[in-house]
This record gives C-alpha cells, sequence and structure tokens, in this order.
C-alpha cells in the first residue's frame, strides 16, 4: 500500500507481521565512546513493524546519541542496527531508509512548505506530477495544504513541527525517528500535537521510535517504553505495567511519584533493614479514624496540586506523601495513614510487589 | 521592515517625545554628516562638474593647469573628456583588462573561500582549522610588502624560474604580467572573503545539513540546495567587497603589472601625474564608480529579494 493509499483508507494498518516476526528495529549491542565517557553501554532495542516505541530517560542518558546512531549521523564503535532485517549500520544517513524529525524541526528557511516537503522526493528524481500528488497527500494529512506556499518563518511553532513530520513521512520511512519532536511546543499545543503524531502513526503503521524525557508525553502515546539509563536500557514494557511493576529502582522514581523509604515492610510499618520501599502516593490512604492496618499519622504540610493535593504525614515510622482528592485536611490534623501498596527493591532490582514475592 | 503593521500605535505612542528628539537626533548625527559632505560629498561634487567640462570657480586652477581638458560652452557641461577617454583604444584596453581581472580574481577569490568554508564547516579537523586561519595572514602583511614579494617570487630571476632551473626546466616569468595581478588581487582579498563566508556557513545550524542528508542528499546537493542559499548573503558581501576592491585597486597592479595594459587605477595615476591630463584621470575615476556602483546596487537588489524570501520584508 502507498502512503496515498494509506492516508485515504480510514482503518487502521494492519501490523503486516509474518510468522518469523518481522522486526521494524532491531539494535544489537550497541556501544560508543565519546570523549572518554562510555556513552551508550552494549544497547539492545527490538522495535516490533508498526509499533510506537519511546525512549524515556534523564538528560544526559543517552537519547539522542541513541537515535542519531539509529539514523546515521553518529556511527557506533560497535553493535548491529537492522530495520526490517537488513542490516544498515554501514550505510550513510542519506542511503537509510529511516526518516527524521529534528528537535528544532531543522526546515530550511529558504525554501517554502512544498519545497521543504518535496526535498527528499526531488532527490528521489520522482516526476514533477507524483512528488506535487505526493507532498499534498501528505500535507493534506498533517493539515497544512493552506500554507503551502508559506516559508518556514511565517509558521507557526506547531505548524513548522507538523511540516517537519510531514517531510519525514513523504519519504515513507521504514522507520520514523523523532527527538524530542513536542519539547519547544506549549503545553495545550503538546498534547494536541502528540494525538496527532499517534493518530497519523496509527493510521500509517510506520514504525515509530520517539526520543523524550517527558513520562506523560510517552506514556501517553507509545505502545511501549524503553527507559533509559546511564547508556543502558533499564526497563522496556508497556506503559501501565511500568508504572505498576518498575523493575529496578530508578525506573521507579524516574516514572510517576513515589515514597522511597529504606528498610521494609512488616505488617503496614516500616521496619529498618538493607532493602528499600517505594510506595506510590495514592497507594498512602489517610483517614481520620483508625482502620485496619493503619497508623497514627499528624499533616505536616499540604500542597495543592489543582485537582489533588499531596498531603505530607508523619508516622512514627516514616514520613509519608500521599495524594488525596476532595476536601484536604489541614497542617497540625490528625488521623490515620494506611499503606496499601508497596513495592521492595534488593540491591536496586524489584523483589516484591504488594507484599507478593516475585 | 516590520514597521507598517505598527506604525498606527507607534506614532500615537511617542507622539509628544518624537516632536522633542527628532532635532535632537538630527543634531546628533550631524557632525558626522557634515564632515562627510565636507570632505568627501563636496570634492566629488567638484570633480564630476570637472569631468563635464565645468571649469570655472574651484575648478579653475587644475583646469588652467592640466593639458587636454575639455572645457564646456554652456552651464550644463559637455560629455567631451567622456567620449574622448571612452574612444582612446588604449583606456578601452585598460577597462577591459580591468574588468577582466576583477572577475577572474573575484571568482578565485570566492571559489576559495567558499572551499574554506565548506570544508571547515563540514570536515571540521585541525588541517580546515590551519587553512581558514592560513587565508587570513594576507590581512597583517601591507599590500606593498606583498606585492614586492609577488614580483621577486615570479621575477625573471626569481624563486619560481631558480628552482625550476635546477630542472632545466624554464618556468614563465610571471612578474609584471597580469598574472601577478591576478595573484596579488587574490592574495589581499582573500581574508575578507574567508572570513564572511566562513562564518555565514558557521551560521548554518548542523541539523540543517543532517535533515537534508536524513532526506537523502550528497555532499554535491548538500552544497548547492542548502548551504550556498542559506549562506547566499554573506557570500554575496563577499562577492561585491571583493570585486569593489579589487576594480579601484592600485598598489598591486601598480607594483606588479605591466606598464600597458594595466588596470584602470594605474592609467588614472599616470594620467593625473605623468601625463598631466586630470580630466581624464577623472573621467577614469567615474566609470570605475559606476562600475563598483553597478556591482553594489546588484548587491542591495539581492540582498532585498533574500530578506523577501526569508519573510522578513
Ligand atoms: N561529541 C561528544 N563528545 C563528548 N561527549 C558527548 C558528545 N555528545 C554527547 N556527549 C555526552 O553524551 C551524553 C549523552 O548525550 P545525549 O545527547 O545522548 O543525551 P540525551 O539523553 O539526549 O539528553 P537530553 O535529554 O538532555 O537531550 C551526555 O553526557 C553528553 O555530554
Ligand atoms: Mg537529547
Amino acid at each position: 500500500m502507498t502512503l496515498i493509499e494509506k492516508i485515504h483508507s480510514t482503518t487502521p494498518t494492519h501490523r503486516e507481521t509474518d510468522a518469523g516476526g518481522s522486526r521494524g528495529l532491531r539494535v544489537r549491542g550497541l556501544h560508543k565512546v565519546l570523549g572518554g565517557r562510555t556513552i551508550i553501554d552494549n544497547l539492545d532495542l527490538t522495535v516490533q513493524d508498526g509499533e510506537l516505541v519511546s525512549l524515556l530517560g534523564p538528560s544526559g542518558c543517552g537519547k539522542t546519541t541513541t537515535l542519531r546512531m539509529i539514523a546515521g549521523f553518529l556511527a557506533p564503535d560497535a553493535g548491529s542496527i537492522q530495520v526490517h532485517d537488513r542490516e544498515v549500520s554501514a550505510l550513510g544517513a542519506e542511503k537509510r531508509p529511516s526518516a527524521m524529525v529534528f528537535q528544532n524541526y531543522a526546515l530550511w528557511p529558504h525554501m517554502t512548505v512544498v519545497k521543504n516537503v518535496g526535498f527528499p522526493l526531488k532527490l528521489r528524481r520522482l516526476g514533477k506530477k507524483e512528488i506535487e500528488q505526493r507532498v499534498d497527500a501528505v500535507l493534506a494529512l498533517v493539515n497544512l495544504l493552506h500554507h503551502k506556499h508559506s516559508r518556514p518563518a511565517r509558521i507557526s511553532g506547531g505548524e513548522q513541527q507538523r511540516v517537519a513530520l510531514a517531510r519525514a513521512l513523504v519519504q515513507e520511512p521504514e522507520l520514523l525517528l523523532l527527538d524530542e519532536p513536542l519539547s519547544n511546543l506549549d503545553a495545550k499545543l503538546r498534547v494536541k500535537v502528540r494525538e496527532d503524531i499517534r493518530e497519523i502513526q496509527q493510521r500509517l503503521g510506520i514504525t515509530t521510535l520517539i526520543v523524550t524525557h517527558d513520562q506523560e508525553e510517552a506514556m501517553s502515546m507509545s505502545d511501549r517504553i524503553a527507559v533509559m539509563n546511564a547508556g543502558k536500557i533499564e526497563q522496556f514494557s508497556r506503559p501501565a505495567e511500568l508504572y505498576s511493576r518498575p523493575e529496578t529502582e530508578f525506573v521507579a522514581t524516574f516514572i510517576g511519584s513515589l515514597n522511597r523509604i529504606e528498610g521494609s515492610l512488616v505488617n503496614g510499618a516500616v521496619v529498618p533493614g538493607d532493602d528499600v520501599i517505594g510506595i506510590r502516593p495514592e497507594d498512602v490512604v489517610f483517614t481520620l479514624h483508625a482502620s485496619f492496618d493503619a497508623r497514627p499519622a499528624v499533616v505536616e504540610r499540604v500542597v495543592p496540586h489543582g485537582h489533588f493535593h499531596e498531603i505530607y504525614l508523619k508516622r512514627d515510622d516514616a514520613t509519608l506523601r500521599a495524594f488525596a482528592s476532595g476536601l484536604p485536611p489541614a497542617p497540625g490534623d490528625r488521623g490515620h495513614a494506611a499503606i496499601q501498596n508497596a513495592l521492595t527493591f534488593r540491591q536496586g532490582r524489584l523483589v516484591t510487589t504488594g507484599g507478593v514475592a516475585l | 521592515m516590520t514597521l507598517a503593521p505598527t506604525r498606527g500605535s507607534k506614532r500615537r505612542a511617542i507622539a509628544t517625545p518624537a516632536v522633542a528628539r527628532r532635532p535632537l537626533g538630527f543634531f546628533l548625527a550631524l557632525p558626522p554628516i557634515i564632515l562627510i559632505l565636507l570632505f568627501v560629498g563636496f570634492p566629488i561634487v567638484l570633480a564630476f562638474a570637472f569631468s563635464i567640462g565645468l571649469t570655472g570657480g574651484l575648478n579653475h586652477v587644475i583646469a588652467s593647469i592640466g593639458l587636454n581638458v575639455h572645457e564646456a560652452e554652456n552651464w550644463w557641461g559637455t560629455p567631451a573628456a567622456y567620449i574622448e577617454v571612452l574612444s582612446n583604444s588604449r583606456i578601452l584596453r585598460d577597462l577591459s583588462v580591468t574588468v577582466g581581472v576583477t572577475a577572474l580574481s573575484t571568482v578565485i577569490v570566492i571559489f576559495l573561500a567558499l572551499g574554506i568554508g565548506l570544508f571547515l564547516k563540514l570536515r571540521d579537523g585541525r588541517m580546515a582549522r590551519l587553512l581558514s586561519g592560513l587565508a587570513i595572514i594576507p590581512l597583517f602583511i601591507p599590500v606593498v610588502i606583498a606585492s614586492w614579494a609577488i614580483v621577486t617570487f615570479y621575477s625573471g630571476d626569481g624563486f619560481v624560474r631558480s628552482v625550476f632551473a635546477q630542472f632545466g626546466v624554464e618556468a614563465p616569468v610571471w612578474a609584471f604580467t597580469m598574472v601577478a595581478v591576478v595573484i596579488g588581487s587574490v592574495w589581499t582579498s582573500l581574508p575578507f572573503a574567508v572570513l564572511m563566508i566562513t562564518s555565514g556557513l558557521q551560521a548554518i545550524p548542523n541539523a540543517m545539513i543532517e535533515a537534508a542528508r536524513d532526506a537523502g542528499a550528497g555532499f554535491l546537493r548538500i552544497v548547492v540546495s542548502i548551504l550556498i542559499p542559506m549562506a547566499f548573503v554573506p557570500i554575496l558581501i563577499a562577492v561585491t567587497f571583493t570585486a569593489i576592491g579589487v576594480v579601484g585597486s592600485f598598489t598591486v597592479p601598480y607594483f606588479t603589472g605591466p606598464n600597458a595594459p594595466n588596470m584602470l587605477g594605474v592609467s588614472m595615476s599616470n594620467y593625473f601625474s605623468a601625463f598631466n591630463q586630470p580630466q581624464q584621470s577623472v573621467v577614469m575615476a567615474f566609470i570605475v564608480f559606476v562600475i563598483a556602483s553597478g556591482i553594489a546596487a546588484a548587491y542591495v537588489w539581492a540582498n532585498f529579494r533574500s530578506a523577501k524570501d526569508q519573510g522578513k520584508v
């Protein structure tokens, strides 16, 4: 199916996975040393055909470096990169079947929107007619036909972002790479554009890898998330699982909010120990009256967050943060706090969740 | 510029202070304006009047000393001196040599500067930095000294011929030929062009190049479709400044060039002092001026067009 056909079809494209399991992207043993430091450390990553995967991690963990090696702008020291089972690591960026959307869009200012989007096709020596058709189709897809002849400097940030996306999509890449595509947009627009990207990606069934350091962004648009830390992938799983079953202490603290306490949990109470327990604030329940396994607690501080409140509680065994909606208690209030769920980590790795040993 | 949409509001906002400020601004700008008018503008006007045969008043002395002066019979002047100069085959040869040397030197300078700039941009390394550093050196060596160096280097008993003679090869004598003039012009113009063009190319974000590579562009494509258009204005500034500099050059052709035909700068000086024909000399100066302003007009036009392209105007 060509891009134009895909654009006009209303049903999402089915993932064309054959029995062997065609891989959109397969990275093995990727390694990179920069300035004497190991930036990417023996990294493996497999993205299924048609899947959208986010590479999520703190600043400086090597996300951009990884993406640039996959795109072909940076040569890895070791490792293999396969796109649809074809080894591409020896190819230059211009020969790879991937297309990239840059963080600052990198639109050429001396070309109009049509010229920018048509440039990759012009290089492929396609006919004028075909270029026009494909550019129009992809501009319609990103809803920018009315800006066809505008210069990048004359359109808004969100529109520039969509032009950059169109320029990548028009190449009908086997692999779409996006480096923090939304970081220059304001909060509202970010939500809208990320939904647009997700919708288009679903419609076209393009294998996509997005780099981001915004966990909400990763959570809301990805099929799976690869959490990176210090050049390694810590965990690679579905968003919900990442939150409920973080495999390492790093992932648990990085994704969402966490009460991190050294010790272990015995009958709802924290006792000193070598392990680390992690309790999500929503798993801490504060009530004014006593209940089973709740312990007396005093409200120390209440921080409003709009539709919910963050409550700092002092118990005799630990200080806990809890999320509560509805009418908040006041500082100084006395009541009871119960821990309903906890993650236990030994040497940084998850050993039990919710009291269930793994 | 972006004045149009804000003009109304601006006028209203600063209506009162503007009245007070405008004369003040004018007075502040007055000294340099007077200086330019007095020391540059006035002589130009006088010289132009002299060139069209208005030999009265302040031009009286020079007109009576100079030989072969065409005098106008009426107040609006006569083109006689221009006609004489433009029908003098010697001067016409000088003119065509001037245009030729200017075009050739400019092409070579821009080509070299672009080469160095692109090398620095695309393959940033020690070699590229060394090259761009070397290209700036002429800036710190006086033109007279460089000209003498060129003459002795390429003269009949110069370095080049001596070295070739060791191997029994007869190398050409380039001293006092137009080849030496072109070499000298390139030498003097290169630093500015390199500075201008490398900084123009360096200002292009690397992501622009990477985006082009990602789209499938090879080296040549990136240069032609991305780098040169994006550095168009700095390149144009380098072209015009180089061309205007060479067209009006004197020292280099005077020291390294032949007696005749040579560039107009040299003939001008010959006509002025050696031949004592100041009017013809002034006419040549105005011809060079017309060529230079033609180049400058091309520059202004192209600059404006590119600003318009980028949505700035
Ligand atoms: N050319 C280089 N030479 C030396 N170190 C480098 C080079 N490029 C990147 N690094 C280092 O590699 C590490 C990873 O960089 P990278 O740009 O991949 O981070 P990132 O995960 O994309 O971070 P961010 O979220 O801030 O963009 C950083 O510590 C950076 O300083
Ligand atoms: Mg980055």
